[in-house]
C-alpha cells in the first residue's frame, strides 16, 4: 500500500515526537535521581512516607525508596517508548495525544510526590516529626493534571492522522442476481473476556457481601466493577456481517448491542492493518467519524461513509468483506 | 467467510447451508486450519435458525470436512475430495443451465460433445 500524499514532514512529526518524549523521560528521571541525592545529608532515615487523613505522618519508609520512583518511571516510560518506536509508519495523532498526556501526568505526579515528601522531611531528625501535609497532595494532583493537559496539547501538534488517503480499490466480487451473498467474520480478544468475567465475579461477591452486611460499602465497589465488566465484555468480541441490507456490527458475547449501516451510506471499503498502539489502545478509539473499533491488532475493515466519516473494525478476512461491500454498494448505487 | 445462498434452491434449508459452506471450502475461501465463525453468527447472517446451521456443521463434520474442538469452535479439516468438489460445481452448473432453459439431458449432451472433440 502506498501513501502518495505522505510528505517528509509527516516523518518529521514522528521523529520530533519520539525525541521530545525521550528528552522528557531523561529529564524527569534525572530530577527523580538528583533530588534525593542532593538532600541525602539533610533527610532522616527512615523518612516519613505516608500521611494519614489528619495530615500527620503515620508510616515510614527507607530513604532508598525515593529512588524507586525513578525506577518505576524508567520502566513504564521505556516500555511505552519502545512500543511506539516499533510502530512502523506514522504515529496517529490520537496515540500521540494520549501518550503525551500520560507522560506529562505521570512525570508531574512522581516529581510532585517526591518534592512534597522531601520538603516535609527536610532537616527533621526523625520521621515522626515530619511536617504535616494536607493541601499539598491536592496541589500535586492538580499539578500532575496540568502537566498532563500540556502534554495533551503538545501531542496534538503536527498534522492529523496521515492515512486519510483513499484506500486501494480492492477486487470486486461478481454478484449473481439469483444468489444472496453474505460475508460474516468475527474477532475475539480472549483476555478481555477473562477480565470482564473476573470483574463480574468480584462485583457479584461484593454485592452478596454487601447484602449480608459483611462489607460496609460493598455497593460502592460492586457497581463500578460491574460496569467495568460490562464494558470489558462488550469490546471483547465483535461479529461483522455484510449482506444486501448493509454492514452489521454486533458486540460482546451476547451480540448486543448491534448496529447496521445501510449500503446507501457507504462510499467504499478496504482492508488496512492497524495496531492498538497506532490508534491509542483497545476498545472504541478516536472520535465519531474517525473511530476504530479495536478488538485486536492486525487486519481491519475500513469503511468510508458518503458523509465523509470513516470507521475501522478489527476483524479477520477483512479483504473479502471489503470486496463484497464495494460490490454491493456499487450495485445499489447503479 | 463469504457464503452464497441460492434464492431459488428447492432443497431443504440445512442442505443449502451445507452446500454454501462446502462451496466456501471448495473455492478456497476458507482453507484447512481456518476457524469458522460461531454457528449463531452464521445463522444470523444466513437468516436461518442456529439449529439448522448446527445440523449442517455436523453433517460436514461427519463427511470429514470440519473438525469440532471444545473451546476452539469449528475449523476446516480438509478440502472435499475431487469427486465431492465436482458434485458441488456440477450442481451449480445444472442450476445455471436451468436458468437458460437447458435441461440436465442437454448438459450431458454438451459434455459428450466436448469429450468427442478432445480425444
Amino acid at each position: 500500500m502506498t501513501h502518495p500524499h505522505r510528505t517528509i514532514s509527516d516523518r518529521g512529526v514522528r521523529a520530533r515526537f519520539l525525541l521530545a518524549a525521550a528528552v522528557w523521560t531523561v529529564l524527569v528521571a534525572a530530577v527523580l535521581v538528583a533530588v534525593p541525592l542532593a538532600f541525602a545529608g539533610r533527610l532522616p532515615d527512615p523518612l516519613a512516607g505516608h500521611w494519614g487523613p489528619s495530615g500527620r505522618p503515620d508510616r515510614s519508609m527507607p530513604s532508598s525508596a525515593l529512588a524507586l520512583a525513578a525506577l518505576v518511571w524508567v520502566v513504564v516510560v521505556g516500555v511505552c517508548l519502545v512500543g511506539m518506536a516499533r510502530v512502523r509508519g506514522e504515529i496517529r495523532r490520537a496515540a500521540r495525544t494520549w501518550y503525551a498526556a500520560g507522560l506529562g501526568w505521570l512525570g508531574g505526579f512522581l516529581i510532585g510526590t517526591q518534592a512534597v515528601t522531601v520538603a516535609a522531611n527536610l532537616d527533621r531528625d526523625d520521621w515522626t516529626r515530619a511536617a504535616s501535609l494536607n493541601w499539598q497532595f491536592a496541589a500535586v494532583v492538580a499539578g500532575a493534571f496540568a502537566l498532563g493537559a500540556l502534554g495533551w496539547l503538545a501531542g496534538r501538534l503536527g498534522p492529523d492522522d496521515a492515512p486519510r488517503e483513499e484506500g486501494p480499490p480492492g477486487p470486486l466480487i461478481d454478484l449473481d442476481p439469483r444468489k444472496r451473498p453474505v460475508w460474516v467474520s468475527t474477532a475475539t480478544a480472549p483476555w478481555a473476556v477473562a477480565l470482564g468475567v473476573v470483574a463480574f465475579a468480584v462485583a457479584l461477591s461484593f454485592a452478596v457481601a454487601a447484602l449480608w452486611g459483611l462489607v460496609p460499602a460493598g455497593w460502592a465497589t460492586a457497581l463500578p466493577l460491574a460496569l467495568a465488566g460490562v464494558i470489558g465484555l462488550a469490546v471483547s468480541s465483535v461479529s461483522v456481517r455484510i449482506a444486501s441490507e448493509g454492514l452489521t456490527m454486533a458486540f460482546g458475547p451476547l451480540r448486543w448491542p448491534s448496529r447496521t449501516v445501510g449500503l446507501d451510506r457507504i462510499e467504499r471499503a478496504w482492508m488496512e492493518r492497524r495496531s492498538p498502539l497506532q490508534v491509542g489502545g483497545w476498545g472504541i478509539r478516536g472520535l465519531p467519524g474517525m473511530a476504530t473499533i479495536m478488538i485486536r491488532g492486525g487486519e481491519c475493515l475500513v469503511v468510508r461513509y458518503t458523509s465523509g466519516g470513516q470507521l475501522a473494525i478489527s476483524v479477520d478476512d477483512a479483504e473479502t468483506g471489503a470486496a463484497l461491500l464495494n460490490a454491493l454498494a456499487a450495485r445499489k448505487a447503479a | 467467510m463469504l457464503l452464497t445462498l441460492d434464492l431459488n434452491d428447492p432443497r431443504p434449508l440445512h442442505e443449502q447451508v451445507s452446500a454454501a459452506i462446502k462451496r466456501a471450502i471448495t473455492t478456497g475461501d476458507v482453507t484447512p486450519g481456518d476457524r469458522l465463525p460461531p454457528a449463531r453468527d452464521l445463522a444470523a447472517a444466513l437468516g436461518v435458525n442456529a439449529n439448522t446451521v448446527l445440523r449442517s456443521l455436523r453433517e460436514l463434520r461427519d463427511e470429514g470436512l470440519l473438525e469440532f474442538r471444545r473451546g476452539r469452535g469449528v475449523s476446516v479439516l480438509r478440502r472435499p475430495d475431487g469427486r465431492a468438489a465436482l458434485r458441488t460445481r456440477v450442481r451449480d452448473l445444472l442450476d445455471e443451465a436451468a436458468q437458460y432453459g437447458v435441461g440436465p439431458e442437454d448438459v450431458l449432451a454438451i459434455v459428450k460433445e466436448l469429450m468427442e472433440e478432445s480425444p
